[in-house]
């Protein structure tokens, strides 16, 4: 063909180019990196390979089976050996590559040039930004102390490496994002059974001992009710197993029961969709345990709630019971209704107090059967630590605790990793501080400013009150270093994003950008990432971890019987990016070079001559579970003995059975065990785990309705005299012995000191997870194609930006321009009731503004639904506002998507573990 | 727009600046109003065309995983069903899919895992689910539909191409042959289902960085071609759909959107195989097809 002419085909598809207005195009002058055809051939060529691996795309953490073609990672499966996913992805598991190989990545090192916040960075080597963090956190620890240091490992849980270093540093502050992800909702589990998570026994295939001594996979469904309270795991999928396991439930027989304000993708499925009133959730589990209480018959077999062999495995019933029925005879003054009736539930939840009956009837006669209430209904909430308590007291007294098709504490009965590589054995060491002119001793963990300041019971940090302990500096109320104080000098931020999702984001600005003289008040911030999201616009130092695909640690999961699973090297590491591991032996490094008394190199550079040995170490007390239940997992061992090492040892019996410390000790798992096993151990399932104490983890090894888990904090105020602020917010003087209630806060229809604001502020705001583009997968072009519930909606205005991509120093224009037509992008919006928006003669896309009593605003679109109840509106978590450039396309709609924290009242954090009150808020709606 | 472009000097296999220009020059006249156009289109050049030996490869291992006590591993039983199903000479295969509509949580992971697998730039999805939500609060039901190619016994796309570049394998499989494929997109207008798209020739770097990614240079492996995606080359310029990753099931594969399912809805199989997952699934009472009413006979099925 003569190559001035072009053919009819050719032709044709320029036609075609002109029906192309698919999504966006761009202009201007760019670069491209071409690709030889030699090099093309070498790549069809080459073989395919699968590495198994585990996610972090959500916290679900899925087995994953990741196709490598020619050293890039070409397409993500689910690894078909590991029974929570069982070979599946959803849309964001599969989106991966557009994430690890994303143009706005940290691509080096950078040092800030600007202001905080102004995004002004310099590209430097390695060697310079440890430098620069090695002297900064030397000159703090020398002048304040190393307790003036925070390491938040933010929302990803491979953290073990920088919580060794900094424990190793003298610091009692490690974190990470669970004390702002969900804590009330864990409480009673907690308390009760030293567990964390209860959830149905849906994981499926169940690895379960046969008659015949072998193991077999079961994929059956004993389960006949399932409860979801405030949990949607179709869409927040924590627990990836609960997706497929409740439709394949139903299917079996199941009834499924949602109780959630928003029609969930959960509740799409379900039997039944209660739309409660937000925040209501403890006074519909309270009504149900009333009821449950009070028409249980067991003569009667359609009126046998109760299952009374729970006593057998319980202590402290009649206490919990007496606590319970104190408040039967009470008249609540928002209803003048006694406490916990139908009648009283149905006025302050809107449910009807037939329905409620027939929940609480349905969930007492129906077995088995799980009750389950999750982040957003009760972890939100400022008394969610209600419905977590009386949501466990009726799993326990239902019969359906660890039963075939019950309700499984899966925190109990997950696999142990971590051990000594964590290095929570250096919080025991001594350390002096001289307060008030006295030099005291204790242990590293005394200088705690949570334990031993004012939260002393919130066991996972209270990461929402550190903007005021950064303003104001922490003074310690309890222990043995009472009345030390100390400022906030370092804070270390790894994989979180703090100033979007740790509570109010004007308070974490103000607080990351407060000065003293000329300096910065908070003299370090260290951001550690793969993107680069908006508190990282706030860092003195951005260091690039690599991205899950390139580095190794350890799956951190909730499954129904012990298993775990590695996260491996996949891919080269992109960029100059380092992993966990390299940045804790480079920093180390040069902390030691500085003569750091406490980070010693036979802990670090010397003991870890490799990665695969820093977790061998994690691995050493897998899975570290009783050889308990029915049936015993493994009969041929004894009874209760804590089962360590590969499930090849211990099946073939090369252990070794310690008597003395009832242990029995295969040889132990390996990373390199792990490669050759599919990248997973599965040890095998058992029920009934909590007969004769089990995997129970209270001090008394049985179930406690007693809170016997509060006396060490009592014992702190006995002592100090000094009680927490929180607990005088209540009118309390120390923790409760049992069962307690309280009202939230933000709710005019629970708490009457809140009912002044019903008219003037008509709307809840709820948040909701739009799994598919949770905060830094945003920038994932596949992500923002696709709608999730109407959360995330291709509401987008036509418009043609400047395009910023995150470069060698820092967030640049690159000259190109990007149109985006409308319609053609998700975006986080305003879910609201059709009816309410009528009324207020919205529309379906208009800009709307939110503004508290408290006059915190922010803005969104207005998505028009059926799917939500009236008088609620529901906007995604950390889905808008979002003002970092690292975000890609969703960074352009920053002012017309709603960021649900910048309501958040920074004053409300809920009593016991300090969790901001992220569904409890009120509003008046405008339109802009 | 197109003086930037023509800035830009390129060399590409095969052509000269001059027909580059020539070929921006038509493009930019036939654009419509308000329609940005790609700086440059296409930097990467395709591999030389692969000839397409077919080695007798192995099928690929089913997962050997604990046998089970009660139930199935429904990915064991499908591989297992289609390495069966390989075994028969393609004419009396007839692969068919089941979507349990219970059972699709809306997830979208097959769309995605779809995207991945056949390497498909922005704009084209070979699977999308669809969202339907009807009702007035508090009576309101969402449902999900993932919707691929039908795959029909009478597909109306295969007839109105002029070039014969549609066309329907023995297996049932409704096929695109790219390099017959004028781009004439009758096909597109033809299908009842929506099932085809058009490849306009955006790479998703046009979309942000205009640096191609690692995982766009990667050739695609639909009809086992191994095409890396260029402009100015099939499939750029072609339409494109599902083809039930034929590349994959002749593997003894899963296709992309089967393995991946998050809520286990979709099924694969020979349907004329008795002992197939899916023959036993089609003999359900509430097994339906869409737009059954216009004779297209699709070999997708749906459990409502």
């Amino acid at each position: 063909m003569n190559e001035n002419e072009i053919s009819r085909r050719d032709f044709l598809k320029i036609g075609g180019l002109t029906a192309g207005a698919l999504a966006g195009v761009a202009s201007g002058t760019v670069t491209f990196r071409t690709l030889e055809s030699a090099e093309a051939a070498r790549l069809a060529a080459a073989a395919p390979q699968v590495k198994y691996t585990a996610d972090v795309m959500c916290p679900a953490e899925c087995g994953l089976a990741v196709r490598v073609d020619n050293g890039i990672a070409s397409a993500i499966y689910g690894n078909p050996y590991c029974p929570m996913n069982a070979g599946a992805v959803c849309a964001k598991g599969a989106s991966g590559l557009q994430m690890v190989y994303n143009p706005n990545r940290i691509k080096y090192p950078m040092i800030r040039v600007g202001e905080r916040g102004e995004g002004k960075f310099k590209r430097v080597s390695w060697d310079e930004a440890i430098g620069y963090v090695a002297d900064k956190l030397t000159a703090i620890k020398k002048k304040y102390g190393p307790e003036s240091v925070i390491m938040d490992a933010g929302d990803i849980t491979d953290r073990d490496t920088y919580w060794r270093l900094f424990f190793a540093f003298g610091t009692p502050h490690c974190t990470e994002h669970g004390s702002i992800c969900d804590t009330p909702r864990r409480h009673g589990p907690r308390i009760m059974l030293g567990g964390k998570r209860i959830e149905p026994d849906i994981m499926r295939p169940l690895l379960v001992r046969q008659p015949d001594g072998s193991l077999k996979n079961d994929y059956t469904y004993k389960t006949r009710l399932i409860i979801y309270a405030g949990w949607n795991p179709f869409t927040a999928t924590r627990i990836p197993y609960e997706s497929r396991g409740t439709v394949e439930a139903k299917l079996a027989g199941a009834k499924i029961i949602v109780v959630d304000p928003a029609l969930s993708n959960t509740a799409s499925k379900a039997d039944q969709w209660i739309p409660i009133r937000p925040g209501t959730d403890a006074d519909l589990f309270a009504a149900m345990l009333r009821y449950i209480l009070e028409q249980d018959n067991q003569n009667d077999p359609f009126r046998r709630y109760i299952d009374w062999s729970f006593e057998e495995y319980s202590q402290g019933w009649d206490d919990f019971l007496a606590a319970f029925k104190s408040w039967w005879d009470k008249k609540d003054p928002v209803n003048n209704l006694n406490y916990f009736s139908l009648e009283w539930a149905a006025q302050r939840t809107d449910i009807s107090a037939d329905k409620i009956a027939e929940l609480a009837h349905t969930f007492g006669i129906t077995k088995p059967a799980a009750l389950i209430w999750g982040m957003n209904g009760t972890g939100h909430h400022y008394n969610g630590y209600l419905p977590s308590i009386i949501g466990t007291a009726l799993n326990i007294i239902t019969g359906n605790f660890d039963v075939p098709g019950g309700a499984i504490d899966t925190e109990l009965t997950k696999s142990d990793k971590g051990g000594s590589s964590t290095g929570k054995q250096f919080l025991t060491r001594k350390v002096k501080r001289v307060v008030n002119g006295k030099e005291v001793e204790g242990e590293q963990d005394k200088l705690h400013m949570d334990y031993f300041g004012d939260w002393p019971s919130a066991w996972d940090d209270v990461v929402g009150d550190y903007p005021r302990r950064f303003m104001e500096g922490v003074t310690l109320q309890q222990g043995p270093f009472r009345g030390h104080r100390y400022p906030i000098k370092g804070y270390i931020l790894r994989t979180g994003n703090s100033v979007i999702t740790g509570s109010n984001t004007q308070e974490w600005v103000k607080a990351l950008t407060m000065k003293e003289g000329n300096d910065y008040k908070v003299e370090l911030v260290v951001y550690v990432d793969t993107p680069l999201l908006e508190s990282g616009l706030y860092a003195d130092v951005i260091l690039p971890e690599a991205s899950y695909l390139e580095r190794m640690s350890l799956s951190d999961i909730y499954p129904s019987h012990p298993l775990i699973y590695l996260r491996d090297f996949v891919i080269d590491k992109q960029h100059e990016s380092k992993t966990p591991y390299e940045i804790m032996q480079l920093l180390a490094k040069a902390l030691i070079d500085r003569g750091d008394a406490d980070v010693k190199a036979a802990d670090f550079t010397e003991k870890y001559k490799k990665e695969e040995d820093f977790w061998d170490e994690a691995l050493a007390g897998a899975p570290g579970k009783p050889n308990s239940g029915l049936v015993r997992p493994y009969p041929q061992y004894p009874e209760g003995y804590k089962i360590l090492g590969t499930p090849e040892s211990l099946e073939a019996g090369r252990v070794k059975v310690d008597a003395e410390k009832k242990e029995i000790k295969g040889e132990p798992v390996t990373v390199k065990w792990l490669r050759e096993n599919h990248g997973i151990a599965v040890w095998p399932m058992s029920y009934y785990r909590y007969k004769g104490g089990g995997i129970l983890k209270t001090g008394s090894k049985k179930v406690e309705f007693v809170f016997k888990a509060y006396d060490k904090y009592n014992k702190l105020i006995d002592e100090s005299g000094s009680v927490p602020p929180a607990l005088k917010e209540l009118g309390w003087d120390r923790y409760p012995k049992s069962f307690y209630w309280f009202e939230t806060k933000w709710n005019p229809y629970t708490n009457p000191a809140y009912a002044k604001y019903k008219d003037e502020f008509p709307f809840q705001v709820i948040t909701g997870r739009i799994h598919h583009a949770m905060s830094g997968t945003q920038s994932v072009d596949w992500l923002g194609r696709i709608r999730s519930e109407d959360l995330w909606y291709p509401l987008n205005d036509d418009v043609t930006v400047d395009e910023v991509l995150v470069g060698s120093d820092g967030p640049k224009a690159t000259g190109r321009k990007l149109r985006i037509p409308k319609g053609t992008w998700s975006v986080g919006v305003v879910q609201m009731n059709a009816s309410d928006a009528a009324r207020l003669k919205l529309n379906t896309g208009d800009l709307i503004e939110l503004e508290t009593p408290y006059g915190t605003k922010t803005r969104g679109k207005v998505n028009a639904v059926q799917t939500i109840r009236p008088g609620t509106l529901r906007i995604a978590f950390g889905g808008g506002g979002r003002f970092s450039p690292g975000l890609g396309w969703t960074y352009y709609f920053k002012d017309i998507t709603p960021d649900a924290n910048m309501l958040t009242d920074p004053r409300t954090l809920s009593p016991i573990m300090g969790q901001p009150g992220y569904c409890d808020i009120l509003v008046k709606v405008k339109k802009v | 727009m197109t003086s930037e472009s023509q800035r830009t000097t390129l060399a590409i296999e095969g052509r000269t600046e001059v027909a580059r220009r020539n070929f921006l020059q038509k493009l930019a006249g036939a654009v419509v109003g308000g329609l940005l156009v790609p700086a440059v289109i296409g930097e990467v050049a395709r591999a030389a065309p692969v000839a397409q030996p077919q080695p007798a490869e192995p099928l690929a291992e089913i997962p050997a995983v604990p046998a089970p006590s009660a139930g199935e591993n429904p990915i064991v039983r499908m591989m297992e069903d289609l390495q069966r199903a390989l075994k028969k000479p393609v004419e009396q295969r007839r692969w068919t899919m089941v979507v349990d509509l219970r059972k699709c949580l809306g997830c979208q992971g097959c769309t995605i895992a779809c995207i991945t697998e056949n390497k498909l730039p922005p704009g084209i999805a070979y699977r999308p689910v669809i969202t339907e939500t009807t009702g007035t609060f508090p009576n309101v039901s969402r449902n999900f539909v993932p919707r691929p190619c039908m795959q029909c016994e009478n597909p109306p796309c295969v007839g109105v191409c002029p070039v014969k570049a549609t066309y329907r394998r023995p297996d049932g499989i409704v096929a695109v042959n790219y390099d017959q494929c004028i781009g004439c997109r009758y096909c597109i207008t033809a299908c009842p289902y929506s099932a085809r798209s058009f490849d306009s020739g955006f790479f998703y770097h046009d979309l942000a960085g205009g640096v191609a990614q690692p995982y766009e240079a990667l050739p695609s492996p639909e009809y086992k071609q191994a095409r890396v995606r260029v402009q100015g080359d099939s499939p750029v310029g072609n339409a494109r759909k599902c083809h039930f990753c034929i590349h994959r099931t002749e593997a003894g594969e899963l296709p992309a959107c089967v393995l991946s399912c998050f809520g286990k809805a979709t099924y694969f199989g020979d349907r004329n195989d008795d002992r197939s997952l899916v023959a036993q699934l089609l003999s359900r009472a509430n097994a339906t097809r869409l737009k059954e009413e216009l004779g297209t006979k699709p070999n997708v099925y749906y459990l409502a």
